[in-house]
């Protein structure tokens, strides 16, 4: 199963449309039966009982619903079918929402309503040829794990305006694994042309710069690299932007409490470990690509450099 | 305070009962009794020498001549005896050595004025004698001339008289010669003739009566006066004096003390003196800078009281300033609400729209092939393959879009984008109700209407988990500021909503009650407790964390209630439910609430 195979139609796409107004699931279905599979639920819990019946490639769901929520029914769904791209379509959400949609939906793609059918189009397009590309086999993955020769442990990076945040986060983590920091996307850069990192825990922005170019342009050239955000100013639309154009593995917000945070970094180094085991994964994880470089000139350069960055894993640049 | 005062009293009264007494000490010492007592001795001693002299005199005049004096020699000194005896002039219990000196003389005294009765009993009856003694020699005399033989007569005459001056002599001044000198005479009448020898022996008794006599008194003179008085008077004035010295010697000794003391005390009440100039001087100070307060205290309370206000104003700035960031607050959610309800109709029929219009492109090139494919078949010059191939074209197009069905497609996809743009159309219709911009301030309103609005507009907290159970009565409309009320019942359902967890029920009823209209408003939330049921009202006072609200919302539904003239209370039981009861007037008071002030919001919630 390749991405081939579905452009050629041999295979169909199987997308799962949940919203709690079936005027939307009408227009879903008058917008994509031509192209793919398509399932339909009006709630949570019919959605994860059709998911228990039909393998879908693309769970496509609305937040706010009643019973049951879209980030509570992606979570369910990520344990059910592990495999199913998951997209959050919805009118309005709050930052709790997106939040919760990152770290326990792990979504692909949020998509606001009004949508543009055409980027809806493309969304779907990319997440079914994820899934296709990706197939994740059920759990034989541990098992490959263990036989597999540890490589050189990877590097945490962070960057953060605040000098103490490194050796914060270094106390947190232990001696495991090495911390490194860096005040701005320069030494970022400087520091991932060094270092073996896995790792990335960023502020949503460094020296009053959005670090989501530079995110979405590591996990371009680097999709074994993971992102966690980390940050005070925690804003819905940064955080969808975040998502959408920069992959962000997880999204913290500050204060940090310790122990929540370990877990997430440590679970952030596992899915790199994984991302450099399988590089299958990886179209799992594509980003959009932003509209507009939105770096200036000296940004560019920055990005260029991170272009050419060689790959800890694939040794190539 | 009574024992800061009652120190420094009984210091004062210790100092002055010292000094009372080193004065009295000093004073012990009496001159002018000391003089009358020196003066008294001398008084005595005089009178003693006097006493002793009249006694002398007594030997020669005749008695009783100086009886007179005597008796008032007497008296005197018996009368300063008595004055050194007891009386204030006493000499007793001042020194046990004058007290001794003062007893031995008093006795002695006393035995001379014995001695001196004694003498005058004896004296008496002596010198009576004596001169009978004396007076009888001259006779006896005459008698022996008479008896003497006429050539011794001559003789005996001439010693008879020399007799009788020495008898006389004798008898008044007495001297060893001169009563030899009358025995000799006697002896040498003796050597005469017998013939008188009869009155010679008579002549000779008599002499020696006189001698005897005058002897014996000439004694008893001699152990008068002999009696120690003198002596023993100069040793009780010596003791005296020696006493009187010790006295004035201790008086020195007091009046050094009271010296010393006086001038201790002069220096402490200097020192007082002072102290007080000190605090005079601090008072004086105090009571300059006093005056000058007084004089610049207007202008302070001038400056304070612009501060006051400003601060007054500030207040009241930042008071609007919550009070409008609150609304903004709800306003925001309120919008954030709204928005989402919006953007899903929205979105399908935005969606809709665009799938129609691709849709009528497909079936715009359908009937574009009909239509030539009808052109050709009807045209007289077409060839029979040209309309076969048109037919075809025609034929395989509807064959991929069917016309019906997409007709069928098309209308429904436009009544459902009519559906959505209607409900956005309701939505926004709601929130113009609710905002009422296009309204006056005040109104006549009903309250129903309200409600409704507000429902609406809070209706996607609401959706699918709480149900509201609606009981209008018949309202009356009221006089009241429409957008106000409106904004008073989104906040009681928002509170209301965010009150249960999970599924509930909101109750309304609406009644026409006492003049105007009751509204409840009930939740089976979580409920509250005592004390928060009692601070709900309270600006600020909120149980949401920090940055979930901002404690205003329901102190606003007070304000706003009190300024309409309404009451607004609340019932609640933890875990069961709130209940919010509030009542508005259906006319307002003449002085009509133009714009809600900041006093007004805060005593009412203080009441």
């Amino acid at each position: 199963m390749s991405a081939a195979v579905v452009e050629s139609g041999a295979v169909r796409g199987r997308v799962l449309f949940v919203d709690d107004e079936p005027r939307v699931l009408t227009t879903m279905r008058m917008l994509f039966r031509g192209q793919y599979e398509l399932h339909f639920a009006d709630g949570g819990a019919p959605a994860l009982e059709l998911l228990r019946q039909h393998p879908v490639d693309v769970i496509v769901s609305d937040q706010r619903m009643p019973g049951m929520s879209g980030i509570e029914l992606l979570r369910a769904a990520r344990e059910l079918a592990p495999g199913a791209m998951r997209v959050l379509l919805t009118g309005y959400s709050d930052l709790n929402a997106i939040i919760g949609s990152i770290n326990e939906g792990e979504i692909f793609r949020f998509v606001n309503k009004p949508w543009s059918n055409q980027d809806l189009s493309a969304t779907l397009a990319r997440a079914v040829a994820a899934a296709h590309a990706a197939a994740v086999p059920a759990k034989p993955a541990v098992a490959a794990e263990a036989q597999r020769p540890a490589i050189v442990s990877a590097g945490v990076l962070v960057m953060d305006d605040d000098p103490r945040l490194p050796p914060r986060i270094q106390a947190i983590l232990g001696t495991d694994c090495r911390v490194f920091g860096a005040a701005s996307l320069d030494e970022a850069v400087g520091q991932l042309e060094r270092q073996r990192i896995g790792v990335v825990i960023s502020n949503t922005r460094v020296q009053e710069q959005p670090v989501v170019s530079l995110i979405g342009t590591l996990k371009q050239h680097q999709p074994e690299l993971v992102s966690v955000i980390l940050t005070e100013r925690a804003d819905a639309g940064a955080a969808i932007e975040l998502i959408n154009q920069g992959q962000i593995y997880r999204f913290i917000t500050k204060p940090i409490v310790d122990n929540t945070c370990k877990i997430m970094v440590h679970s952030a180094l596992k899915q790199h470990e994984r991302l450099a085991h399988q590089p299958e994964l990886h179209r799992r994880y594509e980003v959009t690509r932003p509209p507009e470089p939105p770096l200036a000139s000296a940004g560019s350069r920055l990005l260029e450099r991170v272009r050419a960055l060689r790959s800890w894993v694939t040794g190539r640049a | 305070m009574k024992l800061r005062w009652l120190l420094p009293a009984m210091l004062a009264g210790v100092a002055i009962g010292v000094l009372l007494f080193l004065a009295r000490m000093t004073q012990s010492a009496d001159s002018k009794l000391h003089l009358e007592r020196l003066a008294n001795l001398r008084a005595i001693n005089n009178l003693d020498v006097q006493l002793n002299r009249v006694l002398t005199q007594a030997r020669v005049a005749t008695l009783m001549a100086e009886g007179d004096e005597r008796v008032r020699i007497t008296r005197q000194l018996g009368d300063a005896l008595d004055a050194i005896d007891k009386g204030p002039q006493s000499l007793h219990g001042l020194d046990p050595a004058l007290d001794l000196a003062t007893n031995r003389f008093l006795d002695t005294i006393q035995d001379k004025f014995e001695l001196d009765f004694d003498i005058e009993a004896r004296t008496t009856v002596l010198n009576q004698r004596l001169v009978n003694s004396a007076n009888s020699v001259p006779g006896q005399v005459a008698a022996l001339v008479a008896a003497a033989t006429p050539e011794v007569r001559d003789n005996v005459g001439d010693l008879g008289e020399q007799l009788k001056t020495q008898i006389v002599t004798f008898s008044v001044t007495p001297s060893p010669s001169n009563q030899k000198d009358v025995e000799m005479l006697l002896d040498r009448l003796a050597g005469q003739p017998a013939a008188f020898k009869d009155a010679l022996q008579r002549l000779h008794a008599g002499c020696a009566d006189v001698i005897v006599d005058k002897d014996e008194l000439v004694d008893r003179l001699r152990d008068f006066l002999d009696r120690p008085t003198g002596p023993q008077l100069q040793a009780v004035e010596q003791a005296y004096s020696a006493w009187y010295a010790g006295q004035q010697a201790i008086v020195a000794r007091y009046r050094l003390a009271l010296a010393v003391y006086a001038a201790s005390l002069l220096l402490v009440l200097g020192w007082l003196g002072l102290r007080l100039r000190g605090s005079y001087r601090a008072l004086d100070r105090a009571n300059a800078d006093l005056l000058r307060a007084n004089s610049t205290l207007e202008a302070q309370v001038e400056t304070r009281t612009h501060d006051l206000s400003a601060a007054l104003r500030d207040l009241r700035d930042s008071q609007a300033q919550l009070v409008q960031s609150e609304k903004m607050a709800s306003l925001g959610q309120l919008v954030a609400g709204v928005a989402h309800e919006i953007n899903t109709p929205l979105g399908y029929a935005r969606s809709n729209a665009e799938i129609v219009r691709d849709s009528l492109g497909r079936l715009g090139e359908l009937c574009a092939a009909q239509d030539r494919a009808l052109r050709l078949l009807t045209a007289p010059d077409s060839s029979d393959e040209a309309v076969a191939a048109a037919l075809a074209q025609a034929e395989a197009r509807r064959g991929s879009d069917d016309p019906a069905e997409l007709m069928a497609d098309l209308h429904s996809l436009l009544q459902d984008a009519d559906h959505g743009l209607n409900q956005i159309a309701e939505l926004v219709s709601s929130l113009k109700d609710f905002s009422r911009v296009d309204r006056s301030r005040t109104d006549l309103f009903d309250l129903n209407d309200g409600i409704d609005s507000a429902l609406k507009i809070c209706q996607n907290q609401l959706k699918h988990r709480v149900e509201v159970v609606k009981q209008y009565g018949t309202l009356p409309q009221i006089e009241c500021s429409p957008s106000q009320l409106n904004q008073v019942f989104l906040n009681l359902f928002t509170n209301a909503a965010q009150a249960i967890e999970g599924n509930g029920r909101i109750y309304v009823h609406t009644l026409a009650a006492d003049g105007g209209v009751a509204v409840r408003v009930l939740d089976t939330g979580c409920g509250m407790s005592e004390d928060v049921r009692s601070r709900v009202f309270e600006p600020f006072f909120t149980t949401k964390p920090v940055g979930k609200g901002t404690g205003l919302g329901l102190s606003i539904v007070y304000r706003i209630v009190a300024e309409h003239g309404g009451r607004i209370e609340v019932r609640s039981s933890p875990g069961k439910g709130s209940e919010f009861a509030l009542w508005l007037p259906a006319r307002q008071a003449r002085a009509a609430p133009a714009e809600p002030t900041v006093e007004a919001a805060l005593t009412a919630v203080a009441a």
